[in-house]
């Protein structure tokens, strides 16, 4: 988690610095917004680059640990009950990326469900999903359950009573919470009347990218190329870094 | 962990104890325990002691559907007793028959679990792979292994109507061997009829006409006779005619034959139609074993060979092939998905086939002693 105040201090001094122009509390909140969800996105990608090369052993220094570490922070699972087919609309809000639907074992008449293993439902597409039900050998059985995805609803075979979806959610929005001072100024205040103080979720180690990100898009607000092209050259290099 | 769950008492008695008072028992015996339903019987009963230490006669059936249900071997107990002290949950006789010796046998879901865990993943010899591949694979191999690796004859015991025909079991692939049983359970081997006679696949009923064209129903199919005249005739066909066995009324010695009958050196005697245990064959147009007529009421073992996946009780492997069957769903997968470099498959193919010939080795049964006492018959003089 990464302080939502250290950011944009730190990025108000660096343009500040030159005289170079300001960034409203609501311009930043919403290019740290949207600064957020691209270095969010960009694990999965640098995951997917990462577990294409030879993995060290170290306890630190292991790249595929550390994003699936950062990773790891957004992954968490919901109960859907009600029957196939299961309406994900309600996590459509929530959801990120859609992992593992397990299931478990159930009878509402019955207390005691401790002792059972869930159960992994394979996802399949529509195509194998008509397929592997016409097959005698692998047609889908409680043992071995099967799904398929279609317009937010989650289709299985059997029909199953209840669901466990596990999915990375997506970060909350960051929120700079501030009120007004008396000479008009904007001042940090966490339980501030306007908004609510949201500090940006992913992990610590990307505070450098967030601060290069957003002052790249600072540099667009205020229309100062230096700032963009030094921004986005930093952020680029860092990048680099990382992906040796 | 150690791999068993069950302890000694709820093994060899099929029984568990609780104390009473809850409302749910967690049961923990291997054995899935069935409430009596549309397509099987109740396999326990439930009861209740008022004394702990129990008495012998102690113990007072509960009645099931009404004072007690289960599920995935929860016991739920509705029934009020305030004098009841302890609850015994036992498994009926069949039940544990089912159970004894099950520490042989691994479930093909262990497998399909073990598989996926050890095999399939990142830095692993499969990266990905669908289960539904891994489970088709399985079952393929448990069929292949049960033609001619693991020891999956079943053998049904049953006695020969007067019909001389009896219904292909349920889980019937092919047959192993065909006995009748005689007085002091001996076992009698019965033979093919092979080409002594055959049952038609099809009888069609034919017309009256020059050519005797089959006759067909209003749908355009022909109509088939209930009765192939070729069983009919095999079935009151006197066998003695074919084996040349003599008649106990009529020994025949008067017979200018009989001594050469007597060492079975009849002109034309055919060796093998020389035996009296009698024929069976197979009737493909209504899937059943005919037997020849002197097997009538003779009690007959039917050994022969499923697939292993008839019923959900029979999908296990023997301990034994567990190592082949994962090299098979491995071979299986390896040579099946493209881009898999050649050698890699090879590599999976001899492996496949060393653990599947060590699963027969070791499944063949071949212990020591027993060779020891077969050899022993070598060295006996023989005398001519």
């Amino acid at each position: 988690m990464v302080s939502v105040d250290e950011v944009y201090k730190t990025v108000l001094y660096i343009l500040n610095k030159e005289q170079r122009g300001y960034m409203s509390p609501a311009e930043f909140n919403s290019v740290a917004t949207q600064v957020q969800l691209e270095i969010f996105e960009q694990y999965f990608e640098d995951l997917n680059v990462q577990l294409r090369v030879p993995e060290n052993d170290s306890e630190y220094a292991n790249r595929q640990k550390t994003i699936k570490e950062k990773i790891s922070f957004f992954e968490t699972n919901d109960n859907i009950t009600g029957g196939s087919p299961f309406d994900l609309s309600g996590l459509t809000a929530k959801v990120h990326r859609l992992g593992t639907i397990e299931y478990l074992p159930q009878n509402a008449g019955f207390a005691i469900t401790s002792s059972y293993n869930p159960v992994e439902v394979q996802e399949v597409s529509q195509h194998e999903f008509n397929l592997i039900r016409r097959s005698s050998l692998t047609a889908p059985s409680y043992d071995w359950p099967i799904f398929t995805l279609k317009d937010d609803k989650v289709i299985t075979l059997p029909d199953l009573d209840n669901i466990e979806v596990y999915y990375v959610k997506k970060p909350k929005d960051p929120v700079w919470s501030y009120k007004v001072g008396s000479l008009g100024q904007y001042i940090y205040d966490p339980n501030g009347p306007i908004g609510t103080l949201q500090n940006f979720e992913i992990s610590n180690i990307d505070k450098t990218e967030i601060i290069l990100r957003i002052l790249a898009y600072a540099g667009i607000i205020i229309r100062d190329p230096n700032i963009v092209s030094t921004a986005t050259q930093m952020a680029i290099n860092e990048d680099n870094i990382e992906k040796q | 962990m150690g791999l068993i769950t069950e302890t000694d008492y709820q093994y060899y008695e099929g029984q568990q104890l609780f104390p009473w008072g809850s409302a749910e028992y967690q049961c923990t015996f291997n054995t899935k325990m069935l409430d009596l339903g549309p397509n099987h019987p109740s396999n326990y009963f439930v009861e209740w002691s008022p004394t702990n230490p129990p008495l012998p006669n102690g113990w007072n059936l509960l009645n099931p559907g009404v004072d007690y249900e289960s599920w995935e071997n929860v016991l739920k107990v509705t029934a009020v007793q305030p004098t009841a002290v302890l609850l015994r949950v036992t498994l009926i006789e069949p039940a544990k028959w089912d159970n004894y010796g099950g520490y042989e046998y691994i479930k093909l879901n262990d497998i399909i679990n073990n598989f996926m865990v050890a095999y399939v993943g990142e830095d692993k010899i499969v990266e990905r792979v669908k289960r539904s591949d891994v489970i088709f694979h399985a079952k393929r191999g448990l069929q292949e292994f049960s033609y001619d690796t693991l020891k999956s004859v079943n053998s049904m015991e049953i006695e020969v109507p007067p019909s001389l025909s009896f219904p292909i079991p349920h889980d019937y692939v092919n047959y192993v061997q065909l006995s009748w049983i005689d007085n002091i359970g001996i076992k009698h081997i019965i033979y093919p009829t092979n080409n002594l006679t055959s049952s038609p696949t099809e009888v069609p009923i034919q017309d009256g006409g020059y050519n005797a064209l089959p006759t067909q129903d209003y749908w355009g199919e022909n109509l088939e006779a209930q009765q192939s005249r070729t069983n009919e005739r095999w079935r009151r066909a006197n066998d003695r005619v074919i084996t040349g066995e003599r008649d106990d009324q009529y020994i025949g010695v008067y017979d200018w034959n009989w001594w050469k009958m007597a060492y079975g050196q009849r002109y034309g005697l055919e060796p093998t139609t020389t035996q009296k245990n009698g024929w069976f064959n197979i009737d493909e147009r209504r899937g059943t074993f005919n037997f020849s007529s002197d097997l009538t009421g003779k009690l007959i073992m039917i050994n022969y060979i499923s697939d292993g996946l008839a019923y959900d009780t029979n999908m296990k492997v023997p301990k034994m092939a567990e190592e082949a069957m994962y090299m098979h769903i491995l071979y299986s997968i390896l040579s099946t998905k493209l881009n898999t470099p050649e050698y890699i498959v090879r590599r999976f193919k001899k492996e496949r086939s060393s653990k599947l010939r060590n699963a027969k080795i070791r499944l063949s049964n071949i212990k020591l002693d027993a060779f020891t006492q077969v050899m022993r018959g070598k060295s006996k003089w023989l005398k001519n």
